[in-house]
């Protein structure tokens, strides 16, 4: 367990609603997709599992963040692993041979891949990707919420789910040389996702809903710009459109390098970009050029968190709120999430060094 | 003599307009009308090897520098190694002992613990593109056995990638690995991956390392040259 604690946490929504609004409010806000669970174990003293929301809970709350976030979709941030949704999916409904259900190479979408052609595609048991079930975490986290406290819905995912179903070159090939199939699948995956959406805001405590979504690799998009405006950015724009219709905020996180596609992800009305990949990206320049428009959350680099010094890691804080945050329109956060690899020190170096330089009005 | 000169020029034209049509449609990912192209220039005496390395191989590396500029994408030049593959067949069945002239042999993978494979699989296009043999061995490879297949297979280069910082480390095992049974001075390594760089193969003893795709296929030339 940590010694690190908080003066008191004073977890408070308006807190990121002003911020993303592009105004000051009396913090730097701390925002998450995701919080490994060795890293919340570690801060908890004691095991946090993926289904324990109110140890999630109990974590994000002492650690000083604002809002939980709560997968409810078929796929989870990160790996997919035997926890993602459609994994279990694909193990019960896909796999005929019992032997094959113990070996991940045969259904971890890391790996295998399931819609090979149109057959696969009307074959595929979509309905189970919309089933109740998938929003259980999100009513569950009621009974645990901290007042002040939202939830931010990890959901939307439409490009990597697509692709990995479809398996990656297949995909990509069939994108030119069969561009209606691909269209089809985005279109049923969209409509998945959208559904799955008008169900999460009848939930008064959801205060955004996080595509998690990666676009880009560190050299440029993966498929061209045109290619995401085709298929991929309108379900977004759909997507931008119902939460705000719903006074829920739309955050989008992407790694990579998002510079030819900074004006489409304007566009699209998303509120916030998470991470600015500190690899490829300047969060400088980007605050510079678009801050008027769209905030950011993010670029306190894994590898920092990896392999520097807490006192690296204070400096960075300290870098980025000095140079991001007047104004409001940034949150701190890690630069992909904060993972299991990265020194549990540093993470907590981060939360300190939030909590020492994050008082608005920034003066230091 | 004069018409003789007449008509070698003409036909060089003809072959010249061959050439570009079959490059052209290669760099554009023409795949429906790639193989009709090809029988027309077969049809009208075209070399070979000439269609194979001005038409379709220089076409390829065209597209790896148009990915490597980011005027096009994964899909654009996947769909181009379609179209290469496509002609390529039509001309295979034509030449001496059915065999296109290999450029050399590499052996290509991601390293234990990476299943990551997008990069990998990419630059394995490209440099079959560029008329290389390469075997691959998939991801998440086990040292021992990639050991194994090296001295069994005995390529000009084992081509190694990574995506993860945590991955990366097994580079050095497996070079070192090759020092140590006496193997390293048979093969050249080279390695890619996003969070790579040539300080790091230097600081693993690898031969080269590679950014993008077309890259890794400059880098394959010239060590093969070097061997």
């Amino acid at each position: 367990m940590t010694d690190f604690k908080l003066r008191e946490p004073s977890p408070d929504w308006e807190r990121i609603k002003k911020t993303v609004g592009l105004e000051e409010p009396d913090r730097v806000p701390l925002l998450e997709a995701l919080v490994e669970y060795p890293v919340q174990s570690q801060f908890l003293g004691r095991e946090v599992a993926p289904d324990d929301i109110k140890s999630q809970v109990e974590f994000y709350y002492k650690a000083g963040y604002d809002a939980v976030p709560i997968t409810v979709s078929a796929m989870a941030f990160g790996k997919v692993d035997d926890a993602s949704p459609i994994s279990k999916v694909i193990r019960e409904k896909m796999l005929k041979d019992e032997s094959d259900k113990e070996d991940m190479t045969k259904w971890s979408l890391e790996y295998a891949s399931f819609i090979g052609d149109r057959q696969d595609f009307e074959n595929f048991p979509w309905e189970e990707l919309e089933k109740p079930e998938l929003l259980s975490q999100l009513y569950e986290v009621k009974d645990y919420l901290p007042e002040g406290m939202k939830v931010i819905a990890n959901s939307g995912k439409i490009f990597t789910l697509v692709w990995m179903l479809m398996g990656f070159n297949n995909f990509a090939t069939k994108l030119i040389m069969d561009e209606q199939f691909v269209s089809d699948v985005f279109r049923k995956v969209a409509d998945i996702q959208l559904n799955l959406l008008d169900k999460i805001f009848d939930i008064p405590y959801v205060g955004a809903v996080w595509i998690v979504d990666d676009l880009a690799f560190g050299t440029g998009p993966i498929i061209s710009p045109q290619a995401y405006r085709d298929h991929v950015f309108p379900w977004y724009k759909k997507i931008a459109k119902k939460c705000h219709e719903n006074d829920v905020l739309l955050f989008q996180h992407s790694d990579g390098d998002l510079t030819s596609l900074m004006e489409d992800i304007i566009d699209i009305g998303s509120d916030l970009l998470h991470p600015i990949d500190p690899t490829c990206m300047s969060m400088r320049e980007v605050k510079k050029k678009y801050g008027d428009r769209i905030a950011f959350a993010g670029n306190v680099a894994n590898e920092l968190l990896r392999s520097g010094t807490p006192q690296e890691v204070e400096e960075r804080v300290k870098e980025l709120i000095k140079n991001m945050a007047p104004g409001g329109g940034y949150c701190l956060a890690a630069g992909n999430s904060v993972t299991e690899w990265g020194k549990f020190e540093n993470f907590i170096a981060m939360l300190k060094a939030a909590e020492k330089y994050g008082k608005y009005p920034v003066r230091f | 003599m004069g018409n003789t000169l007449l008509d070698s020029n003409r036909r060089m034209e003809t072959m010249s307009e061959h050439l570009d049509k079959i490059m052209e449609a290669v760099i554009s990912g023409k795949h429906a009308e790639i193989e009709a192209l090809v029988q027309a220039a077969i049809e009208d005496k075209a070399d070979l090897d000439q269609i194979i390395n001005d038409g379709m191989i220089s076409a390829m590396d065209i597209v790896g520098q148009k990915f490597a500029e980011n005027e096009i994408f994964i899909p654009e030049m996947l769909v181009s190694a379609v179209t290469m593959k496509k002609g390529l067949e039509i001309i295979r069945p034509l030449l001496k002992g059915d065999e296109i002239k290999s450029r050399g042999t590499l052996i290509m993978c991601t390293v234990k613990g990476d299943i990551h494979d997008i990069g990998k699989n990419l630059v394995i296009m490209m440099l079959q593109g560029a008329g290389f043999d390469v075997i691959d061995l998939g991801v998440d490879m086990n040292t021992e056995e990639l050991i194994q297949k090296v001295e069994e297979i005995k390529p000009d280069i084992l081509g190694l990638s990574a995506l993860l910082t945590t991955t990366m480390p097994e580079m050095k095992n497996i070079v070192d690995t090759l020092k140590d049974k006496g193997l390293r001075n048979n093969v050249k390594v080279i390695i890619g991956g996003a969070p790579l760089n040539a300080a790091f193969a230097e600081k693993v003893g690898a031969d080269g390392y590679g950014q993008d795709a077309a890259e890794a296929v400059e880098l394959a030339r010239r060590l093969v040259k070097e061997k």
